[in-house]
């Protein structure tokens, strides 16, 4: 039983890290990170309970979360590349457009500003040109227009 | 002609220009342009064919034959339109003697016009659409005069009202052409509310409004009158104001000059020979019903003779030639309505006064069309220039204009045996015999006799006074005509001769040749059998009043030419009240027009202060619930994720209590 106690407890710890730094981190990789962590403490309760009951269906389950959430982070991080090239930041306090504006912050206190841009931050990896360089000055004046 | 023919033919009169006017209205402007007075010019000729047609052998072959026999009238039934409980409206043609005559003369007059305007309306931007709404305005005006109802009657009154409003306004760029427009239109309005309160009124008396069921049957009228003392004298007063808006006369008179700002082709088709001489039209088309009310038709003959008399004391002093041509048709409407009122000398005279006013309006349709056209010939080669003191001596430039103008002017005057002459002639016989006539009013017949005669006299020196100040003296152009003024091409100046044909001939050719009398006799409320009266008496005073108008007009302007001046010095207030057109349209400014802009702004005030307010207080009310929830909607991720995870601990909260308290 005491052992059982020990796993929940630690399942407990896990996510509530994980809300804490969900809750209190503006960097989305972080805050993703303590997302992840939230999970990984519920499927320690999985296999927790699942180990007490000698029931598998808890393992099988926890596998699952783990196969999901290795997609999940996969597509996040596509999004924050996407996110990332439009401006050059990974606060996430540069996308608020479906909020009211002129509100003030929840916190009332004075906000941080957005975290400044390195240079070189600016130069993103990019991958090995293959086949024909396209075109792009071209489409850059169609977009200006 | 068959019965087949007789209706094909009565169909094709307004079915040509409907038809012309959708063809060109659709492929006006990108396909036929330059092109677009085809389709309507063959429409015309169509519909003039069909008309002298119906005219010429339609009605002589049906004359005499049936148990109607000496009222002939062609019919063609279209559709049931509405047909609601006793209520039965029918699109249906009728053309009896006196609309065949008008449509013919409606026809006529638009097919000469519409080929001056081939020329005249060259180059012009809006080539196309002046042609459509021209093809529009003949189909409105004939199936106006082939009504046999007065429902279709008044829809199709005002469908040339609004011909009339976007024919004055055809160069709307032109702000002085869209207050004309829009002048023409309200106060038109005033006479037309009058004439359907008159539809209305024959409704609920008759429960009909066929022409057939209201003026067809001389004994319900008679019974009408006896049952309902004041009825008809009710229904003839309002279909009355009706004319009154649309035939032009006072007080409703101020909208036809104004409404010269539209081309000089439309000011001679619709403002002088066609749509203004519908109320004319209609009054003498009612006359059973007006001779029930003889009350009603000395008003009719005092409006017409006050008109008569008012606008041709306005029209001595103007300096725009075709708003002296423009008082001068309000001045003959107003003696076509003399003529009708005639009828109340008694029962003997109605023949003579409705023939003395339908070949009134016949001729002047002629030589009124004929003036505005010259007057837009002259318009046209002074380079818009109208203003009769910045031009004078046009004899040499404008040959042919000048003699048109010259046999129009003649007519108008009534000079010896022009066609006006005939029909004026007629107009002072039919004021005498009702002077002389049985009824109770025939004495105040003696006082519009004088008018009428005076009339005649102010006439011929106004008509001179203009030709004499545009086409005589010397040679003087305005900056806007060029180098060079020309004549007009000849697409212009073949109708003007032919016009000027008719105005010189038509009237001793139908006139006392006993054509027309017999023929228009055939309608119904009339009498037949009577000839052209020949009375010496008018005659003679018609002749003397035209001789000596134009004698001082020449006097005046031409052997002293300082006369007119020191006359116009001499009697200044005189002159001034003339030149202000007897400040008409400052009265009814200060009557009408600033009463209304005070409920105007009072209703605006009301709208802007009251209303808005009201408006808004219902919108302000959600958007007040709204924002106490709105501050939620912050935009903070993080603030959703802790309240979603407030909210989820909540609900574990309860959901275990309830498990422990279960």
């Amino acid at each position: 039983m005491s052992e059982l106690h020990n796993y929940l407890l630690v399942g407990a710890v896990l996510f509530a890290l994980g809300a804490i730094g969900f809750v209190t981190r503006r960097n989305l990789i972080m805050m993703t990170l303590s997302a992840e962590l939230m999970l990984q403490g519920v499927s320690l309760n999985l296999v927790a309970f699942s180990y007490l009951h000698g029931n598998h269906q808890g393992q099988a389950f926890a596998v699952f979360i783990v196969a999901v959430a290795a997609c999940e982070a996969g597509v996040a991080l596509a999004l924050f590349v996407a996110l990332y090239q439009r401006r050059k930041t990974l606060d996430i306090r540069a996308w608020r457009e479906l909020g009211e504006e002129g509100l003030v912050s929840g916190t009332g206190g004075e906000e941080p500003p957005i975290a400044p841009v390195l240079p070189a931050a600016l130069e993103s990896p990019r991958l090995t040109p293959a086949g024909r360089v396209p075109d792009i000055s071209k489409r850059r004046a169609d977009n200006r227009v | 002609m068959s019965e087949a023919a007789r209706q094909i033919a009565l169909w094709l009169i307004p079915g040509a220009p409907a038809a012309a006017c959708v063809l060109i209205a659709l492929t006006g402007v990108r396909w036929l342009r330059e092109r677009s007075h085809y389709p309507c010019i063959l429409a015309l000729c169509v519909s003039l064919g069909s008309s002298l047609g119906v005219l010429l052998l339609g009605i002589p072959d049906i004359a005499g034959l049936g148990p109607d026999g000496s009222h002939p009238q062609v019919s063609a039934a279209g559709y049931e339109w509405i047909r609601v409980g006793g209520l039965d409206v029918s699109i249906r043609l009728t053309a009896d003697a006196m609309g065949a005559i008008m449509v013919t003369m409606v026809t006529l007059v638009s097919l000469l016009v519409a080929i001056y305007s081939v020329g005249y309306m060259r180059g012009d931007p809006g080539y196309a659409r002046f042609f459509a709404e021209f093809s529009l305005f003949v189909f409105s005006m004939s199936m106006l005069v082939l009504a046999s109802n007065f429902l279709v009657l008044f829809v199709f009154w005002e469908g040339v009202g609004l011909c009339s409003y976007l024919l004055i306004g055809f160069w709307y760029r032109r702000p002085s052409a869209a207050a004309a427009a829009r002048k023409a239109f309200l106060v038109n309005r005033i006479g037309d509310f009058g004439f359907l309160l008159g539809v209305f009124l024959i409704w609920g008396t008759f429960g009909t409004l066929d022409y057939q069921g209201v003026l067809g049957r001389e004994g319900v009228l008679q019974q009408i009158a006896q049952q309902h003392p004041g009825r008809l004298e009710w229904i003839c007063g309002l279909l009355f104001l009706g004319a009154v808006g649309k035939s032009a006369q006072f007080p409703l008179h101020v909208w036809l000059p104004d409404a010269m700002e539209g081309p000089s082709p439309v000011s001679a088709l619709i403002h002088a020979a066609t749509m203004v001489t519908a109320g004319v039209y209609m009054v003498a088309r009612c006359t059973p019903l007006f001779v029930q009310a003889p009350f009603v038709q000395l008003i009719v003959a005092g409006i017409g003779g006050f008109t008569a008399l008012l606008a041709a004391l306005i029209a001595l002093t103007q300096y725009d030639l075709k708003r002296v041509l423009a008082y001068s048709t309000v001045s003959q409407l107003g003696y076509m309505f003399l003529a009708l009122g005639c009828a109340a000398g008694g029962k003997e005279v109605v023949t003579l006064a409705v023939t003395a006013a339908i070949f009134h309006l016949f001729t002047h349709a002629f030589f009124k069309a004929l003036l505005f056209l010259s007057a837009g010939s002259v318009m046209h080669s002074m380079g818009d220039v109208i203003d009769m003191r910045r031009f004078s001596g046009l004899r040499g430039v404008l040959p042919v204009t000048h003699l048109t103008f010259l046999c129009g002017a003649l007519a108008l005057a009534g000079f010896p045996l022009t066609s006006g002459f005939w029909s004026k002639d007629e107009i002072l016989a039919a004021v005498a015999a009702a002077s002389h006539g049985t009824s109770l009013y025939a004495k105040s017949f003696l006082v519009l006799q004088f008018t009428a005669v005076v009339t005649a006299l102010l006439t011929a020196f106004y008509t001179f006074r203009a030709y004499f100040v545009t086409f005589w003296g010397e040679a003087r152009f305005p900056a806007e005509a060029g180098q060079h003024p020309h004549e007009s091409p000849p697409v212009m100046s073949v109708p003007l001769v032919i016009l000027a044909l008719f105005a010189l001939a038509v009237g001793a050719a139908i006139g006392p040749s006993g054509l027309f009398g017999p023929y228009l006799a055939q309608t119904r409320g009339l009498t037949g059998g009577e000839e052209h009266v020949v009375a010496w008496m008018p005659m003679l005073l018609g002749t003397a009043a035209a001789v000596i108008g134009i004698a001082a007009a020449w006097l005046a302007y031409v052997g002293s030419p300082g006369l007119s001046g020191r006359l116009a010095r001499v009697s200044t207030t005189a002159y001034n009240w003339s030149l202000n057109k007897f400040y008409w349209d400052e009265i009814f400014a200060a009557l009408v027009v600033r009463p209304l802009q005070g409920v105007a702004w009072l209703c605006r005030v009301l709208d802007d202060y009251l209303v808005d307010f009201l408006v808004n207080a219902a919108g302000r009310i959600p958007w007040m619930v709204g924002s106490l929830l709105r501050p939620v909607q912050n935009g903070q991720v993080q603030t959703y994720a802790l309240v979603m995870m407030i909210g989820l601990a909540a609900l574990l909260l309860a959901v275990l209590n309830a498990w422990a308290g279960g």
